[in-house]
């Protein structure tokens, strides 16, 4: 709203009219929204916050007393650090995969067109309309130890391998089940590619491989970037599949904070845990805007 | 059909080059043949074939049946990475992440040139499109007009045996249209390349290129050079699209056509309706006086329907016989304007009419 003022006769023009009737406007089309973070976000945060620094007793009680003791030794036990570690390392891990299972089925889904991509497009969508509980137990029926793999490896006399209660089994159900946010999350950043260009680099000498490389990958970057942020968020704080393919015996911020939670009722503890995740986050948020910044 | 078998071998050499979707038939049994160093137009209207036919050149898709050979080597079945032509796109196609510089340099970091002579002939390819100084620019950063000469840089910078422009000038504005047009014309010429100029704009291929080939409907209706194509039309389609046409209907009878009751002569061998075509700019016109023809004009008589002055032409509808006549005289000053209804007598020399069966 720069619009030169008009240099004489008629006062008050238009556009601040307008802007000063439309800020109150903005205000109380903003505060719905605002009103509902507010209470249901940024409050239970500052609950959560605050309940980090209570004093837990050994009994499961909590004690309205702030202490620093839950952080110092959260920070000082290494325990806490390998699992913050661990959990990263494993949700980069089922990003990665992700990223990898989901990127040529994005990438035929963005090149096919009409009937075709509807019909394909529902049935990347349609896992969503089941939970992941039971997609979850899905997996189990496939990974167990008389589950459909070994099953089929024992038949032809091969012996049955880990699959579950263990790391391997963790990623491979979150990859299956993140796929679908990651599908979407790559087309959406599509955006750029045009058949065109990449014809262009192929006249000017670049075999497909080498379009691939220079070409497509470059400009579907803003989608990978989304895609991997959205996955590996929701594999730090994803909670049943690991619970149920992890047996308790993969360590994940998830389960420990439910475990701390419900199980051995050390609510500071798991306050100061979530605390972590968000902080994570965060980091993941601050990685990803820097990461945009830099490919566009 | 005018393929010319008698010609002799082209650099580029395009035989029987078809391409079928289905029952719908894109190019038919396209046969060229184009000497090296000239600058050949394919010219028709949207969905006559010529952009389907350089991309079957450049290898982008792939031919049904025929061949194309590029000095004496086949290259039907090369890929397209390895055909070695540069094309310049109608929407640019440059690399929207990569700056002019990055962009101009992509094919040759592709054939492993090395890196001194990547930035000395990156510099001078720049510096021929004079787009020096906007080296470090990314794409979005320049005008439509600049983003073109990236484009022709980037293609005309790796050597190519053959350049490829398909509509490079249609999203540009009218100005910078003749301005490119005359600059891609300098440079083909300078560098003596072989190129192919899609286009569906006649001006750009009668004043840009050395010959041009007329499709319609996948088919190669007429090649010439821009002065043959204008001067003596193979098809009632190319007089037409092939500057501007009064376009009439008459039946031949005997030797002769003849539209409401006046006969004028027509090639032996067509009978019954043809089609009558004689440019406006061609017709003389004067005030009704068959008396004072000319012997070596021919001639009928109209009414005037209309009269508009146009400042440096005057152009006049005649109705002649119900059909409608434009004839345009260049002025001269002092002329006076023939008020409508008067009757008029229009001539023209026997060799600017064209006349075709109705089928062609």
């Amino acid at each position: 709203m720069s619009a030169v003022a008009p240099a004489a006769a008629m006062p008050a023009p238009l556009p601040a009219a307008e802007r000063s009737s439309g800020l109150p406007l903005v205000v109380l089309l903003l505060l719905p929204i605002a009103l509902v973070n507010a209470f249901g976000f940024l409050a239970p945060v500052f609950n959560l916050l605050r309940m980090s620094f209570y004093e837990s007793q050994a009994t499961g009680a909590m004690v309205e007393v702030y202490t620093f003791a839950t952080w110092a030794s959260v920070l000082r036990d290494s325990f806490y650090a390998e699992l913050i570690l661990n959990s990263i390392l494993v949700s980069l891990g089922i990003t990665l995969m992700t990223l990898v299972c989901s990127y040529p089925i994005a990438l035929y889904l963005h090149r096919s067109s009409g009937t075709w991509r509807t019909i394909l497009l529902v049935l990347v969508i349609s896992p969503l309309l089941t939970s992941a509980v039971v997609r979850t137990y899905g997996w189990v029926a496939i990974l167990s130890e008389n589950g459909l793999v070994n099953n089929a490896l024992g038949a032809i006399g091969i012996a049955p391998l880990k699959l579950m209660f263990n790391k391997t089994g963790v990623v491979i159900g979150l990859t299956e089940i993140l796929m679908p946010y990651m599908i979407l999350a790559l087309l959406a950043g599509f955006g750029r590619l045009d058949p065109r260009v990449e014809e262009a680099a192929s006249t000017l000498g670049a075999p497909p491989w080498k379009v691939f490389r220079h070409i497509v990958v470059p400009l579907t970057m803003p989608g990978i970037a989304l895609g991997s942020l959205l996955c590996f968020v929701l594999a730090v704080s994803s909670f049943i599949t690991p619970k149920l393919l992890g047996g308790g015996r993969v360590f994940l911020l998830a389960t420990e904070i439910y475990d701390q939670a419900i199980v051995t009722l050390n609510w500071p503890l798991a306050a100061t845990l979530s605390i972590l995740v968000l902080v994570i986050f965060g980091g993941a948020l601050v990685l990803y805007t820097r990461a945009l910044r830099a490919i566009m | 059909m005018t393929s010319r078998t008698d010609a002799p071998e082209g650099f580029l050499s395009i035989r029987s080059l078809t391409k079928r979707y289905g029952d719908f038939v894109a190019v038919d049994n396209l046969d060229l043949e184009v000497p090296k160093g000239e600058l050949v137009a394919f010219l028709g209207p949207s969905g006559c074939g010529k952009t389907t036919s350089l991309r079957m050149i450049a290898g982008l898709v792939p031919a049904t049946s025929g061949r194309i050979v590029v000095g004496g080597g086949d290259l039907t079945e090369v890929a397209t990475h390895r055909r070695d032509m540069g094309l310049v796109f109608q929407s640019y196609a440059l690399f929207p992440h990569m700056s002019v510089a990055r962009n101009v340099a992509f094919g040759l970091e592709m054939r492993k040139v090395d890196k001194g002579e990547i930035a000395k002939r990156v510099k001078e390819a720049i510096a021929l499109v004079h787009l020096t100084g906007k080296e470090e620019h990314r794409p979005a950063q320049l005008s439509g007009g600049q983003q073109q000469r990236v484009a022709l840089a980037r293609a005309l910078v790796i050597r190519p045996s053959i350049l490829l422009l398909d509509e490079p000038l249609s999203n540009l504005d009218a100005k910078l249209r003749d301005e490119m047009r005359n600059e891609i014309r300098d440079i083909q010429k300078r560098l003596g390349i072989t190129a192919i100029f899609v286009t569906h704009d006649q001006v750009e291929a009668l004043t840009m290129c050395d010959k041009v080939v007329v499709m319609n409907q996948g088919r190669l209706e007429q090649l010439g050079t821009p002065v043959e194509l204008y001067e003596t039309p193979k098809t009632a389609f190319v007089a037409s699209f092939v500057g501007r046409s009064n376009r009439l209907t008459a039946v031949a009878r005997n030797g002769a056509a003849e539209f409401a009751g006046q006969r004028i002569a027509a090639p032996a061998g067509l009978e019954g309706p043809v089609q009558v075509m004689i440019r406006p700019h061609r017709l003389g016109l004067s005030p009704a006086s068959p008396a004072a023809a000319d012997p070596a004009r021919q001639q009928v008589t109209g009414t005037v329907a209309r009269a508009i002055f146009a400042g440096d032409i005057l152009q006049y509808d005649v109705d002649v016989g119900g059909q409608i006549v434009s004839v345009e005289l260049a002025t001269r000053g002092g002329e006076s304007v023939i008020e409508p209804g008067r009757p008029v007598t229009l001539s023209w020399r026997p060799q600017d009419i064209f006349i075709y069966g109705a089928a062609a």
